[in-house]
């Protein structure tokens, strides 16, 4: 069913509504079914007293009829004329009518057909409802209305019989009483009942709009009060009266929102003593750290005195404290993202520059194997506004991470503006990424190849790193890849840092 | 010969500076308590100081304050095990002219060390004026008027890298190179805070610099056109 929104939008305009429409049902229904008795009643008492005064009317005509026995054209038509006229005179307050109906509809002896009182239309008896007088010898009543010359129409009954009248034939004789005072004292009653109705429906409505409000308000309190909670005010609470329903909502509200605030604070300690606890081991591990890069260092610079064996082993020992102080050094940076208290410290940057420099940087540091660099930048710098040391990691990180499965093959780097954002891709054609690994990629320790040795010795951290260092600028890093045909990651940063833009200098899947 | 003072509480990693630096020709005085590092300073004045942050006694950071108070000249570098902004940034503040992160390459330090411990403006002979300064290389004095403004050496060297080419813009990056001898390095907070430090002592107005002026979004260049007021 359609529901408006803005019947769906209140529970109060619902309730409402619904509940007047069943109060004007209810109230209908009562009324005229009320109403219809009322008038049943009053008709039907009107209909009795009408059918004894008919029958005493009748009597009294046949009586004269026969009592008077008289003959002449003269005497019957003034006698007829008197009952006529006698019956109505004698209950104009009743308004009774009175009709004399010669049984053809002929004339006879000068007596007229058709006799009745006060310009009333003989049409007034149906046709039908004759026929059956005519065939019977009881007294016949039939509801009908009152039709008169003037146009004027009455509510009413017709009761009838059949007479004889000694010497002239059959005539009927019909007694009509219109239901005019009842219809006045009915049209009244409806009035009433209507206006009482009416009230009685704005009452209701009045009365039921009070109670949802008492209801409704602490309903409505209750969801601006949990909005409040959800936008991150833990300190809010209900106000709680009494002991009603209404009061025990808001108690177990508060005692939800208590529950809610333990558990956050708690969870919040929790990742605050991780993240000092990370931190701290990473600092005390740092001391001695320093004390064995350098021990390595000074017994490293004088291997080529030494044994082939213990020269090595000094080789292997300064690259794996190398390695080792780079995946402490991740993982406290690691740690500070999941603390969330990693911050940025924002200045203006040229990406050309800066990509620029990492290329070069790595194109030193991986001399021998001979990885070679494509970089395609527009002439102009490339101005942003970023975290230079986060933006030079996230740069460092895609590009070895490039190095280490290009497979010898070269490296294309594009960098490409518009108003809003910053893209650089970083495109290699080596091993590749299936679609189930490209959802991976950004996990942490997670490798594409297991069986695949880390020729950097990367921490595999590096890419994880790359993304929450995009996240903290309002940037994203997205991933093409396919199996055999190499990758592309694409780092798009904003160039205010923090506002959304909608358009993408470069998309990740890849033209060449 | 050249005394460096290492002041770290971790008898072993001191022994180890001690080991290195000898190795290249540095005397070297080790001192673990903050307290005592301050004594003998005041004694025996080395010619460099090495600064581990957290010391018993007294804490890095107010033993650099310290040192300052008795000398400008001394450069200062601090060894820290927190690369977190905050606790290097109030090293810095307080007067340290360099820092190194633990844990760092032997060679890294040496190099660090030479380049606080090298002269400033090695290749200019005359002296030079910037706004109403007058710089003496000879000297290595800065005055204004005749009075003489104590900077430290760092301090000294960062305004005659800007006042050599007035005009010239530098960037953060380039001053890191010039000053600091980073090849590469982006940490920028260096330069932005020697740069306050500086024009704290050098400025008329330091919110309104006019020797040192900021070149928004690229660096910092020394103002063609001196403040006489």
């Amino acid at each position: 069913m359609f529901v408006p929104r803005f019947f769906r939008r209140s529970l109060f305009r619902r309730v409402f509504l619904v509940s007047g429409f069943i109060s004007i049902g209810i109230i209908y229904f009562l009324g005229s079914n009320l109403y219809g008795r009322i008038t049943d009643g009053i008709i039907n008492e009107k209909i009795n007293a009408s059918i004894s005064e008919a029958q005493s009317a009748i009597q009294y005509a046949d009586y004269r009829f026969i009592v008077t026995g008289v003959s002449s054209e003269k005497d019957y038509r003034s006698l007829i004329s008197e009952i006529v006229k006698t019956s109505n005179l004698s209950a104009r307050e009743s308004g009774r009518e009175v009709v004399l109906l010669q049984s053809e509809d002929r004339e006879l002896r000068g007596i007229p057909a058709v006799s009745t009182s006060n310009f009333l239309e003989p049409s007034s008896i149906p046709a039908d409802f004759r026929e059956i007088v005519r065939e019977s010898d009881q007294l016949i009543w039939r509801k009908t209305n009152l039709l008169y010359v003037n146009g004027e129409s009455l509510n009413g009954v017709v009761i009838g019989t059949l007479l004889s009248l000694p010497n002239v034939g059959k005539y009927e004789m019909y007694v009509l009483f219109g239901f005019d005072a009842q219809q006045r004292t009915i049209d009244l009653i409806g009035r009433s009942m209507w206006g009482t109705g009416l009230l009685l429906i704005a009452l209701i409505m009045i009365v039921a709009s009070l109670v949802l409000r008492r209801v409704i308000r602490p309903v409505k309190y209750a969801a601006e009060i949990a909005e409040q909670l959800t936008s991150g005010d833990l300190s809010k609470r209900m106000e709680v009266k009494g002991e009603d329903e209404v009061a025990r909502l808001g108690e177990a509200f508060n005692e939800m929102a208590d529950t809610l605030e333990q558990q956050i604070s708690r969870l919040e300690n929790l990742s605050r003593l991780q993240h000092r606890f990370v931190s701290d081991v990473s600092h005390e591990l740092r001391t001695p750290l320093t004390t064995i890069r350098m021990a390595s260092d000074v017994i490293h610079s004088a291997r080529d005195g030494f044994d082939p064996n213990i020269s090595r082993s000094a080789e292997l020992l300064v690259s794996q404290i190398d390695r080792f102080e780079n995946l402490l050094s991740d993982l406290l940076e690691v740690s500070r993202f999941d603390a969330e208290v990693a911050t940025l410290s924002l200045d203006q940057i040229d990406a050309n520059l800066l990509v620029r420099r990492c290329v070069e940087d790595l194109e030193i540091a991986s001399k021998g194997r001979a990885t070679q660099f494509h970089l395609s930048c527009p002439a102009d710098p490339v101005m942003l506004e970023a975290d230079s040391r986060r933006f030079e990691r996230i740069m460092r990180n895609l590009l070895a991470n490039a190095v280490d499965h290009s497979e010898g093959k070269p490296i294309h780097v594009t960098i490409k503006e518009n108003e809003a954002a910053v893209s650089i891709s970083v495109r290699d054609y080596g091993v590749g990424l299936s679609q189930p690994q490209i959802e991976r990629v950004f996990d942490r320790f997670w490798r594409a190849d297991p069986s695949r040795s880390r020729e950097r010795g990367g921490t595999g951290l590096g890419l994880a790193i790359a993304k929450e260092d995009a996240m903290l600028h309002g940037g994203v890093i997205s991933v093409w890849g396919e199996l055999g045909k190499g990758s592309n990651f694409v780092i798009t940063l904003p160039k205010v840092s923090g506002i959304a833009f909608s358009d993408f200098p470069l998309s990740e899947i890849p033209t060449i | 010969m050249t005394s460096i003072m290492v002041v770290d509480d971790d008898q072993d990693l001191a022994e180890m500076l001690g080991i290195v630096l000898n190795g290249v020709g540095i005397e070297v005085d080790l001192v673990s308590r903050g307290d005592e590092a301050v004594e003998v300073f005041k004694n025996n004045p080395p010619d460099l100081v090495l600064l581990d942050i957290m010391l018993p006694g007294l804490d890095g950071i107010e033993v650099c304050r310290q040192i300052r108070k008795q000398s400008v000249r001394v450069p200062i570098v601090m060894l820290t095990a927190k690369s977190d902004t905050h606790d290097i940034v109030k090293g810095l503040e307080a007067g340290a002219d360099d820092y190194m992160v633990k844990p760092f390459k032997p060679s890294e330090l040496v190099a660090r060390i030479r380049t606080r411990l090298r002269r400033a403006g090695g290749e200019i002979s005359s002296n030079l004026t910037i706004g109403d300064l007058a710089i003496d290389i000879v000297e290595h004095t800065v005055s204004r008027g005749g009075k003489e403004i104590p900077l430290t050496r760092l301090e000294f060297d960062l305004l005659v890298a800007l006042a050599k080419e007035p005009g010239r813009v530098f960037t953060r990056e380039a001053l890191l190179g010039e000053v600091w001898g980073y090849r590469h390095s982006t940490d920028t907070r260096l330069v932005n805070v020697h740069v306050q430090r500086l024009r704290a002592k050098i400025e008329h107005d330091p919110e309104n610099p006019t020797i040192i002026n900021t070149v928004r979004g690229i660096g910092y260049k020394a103002g063609t056109t001196g403040h006489r007021g």
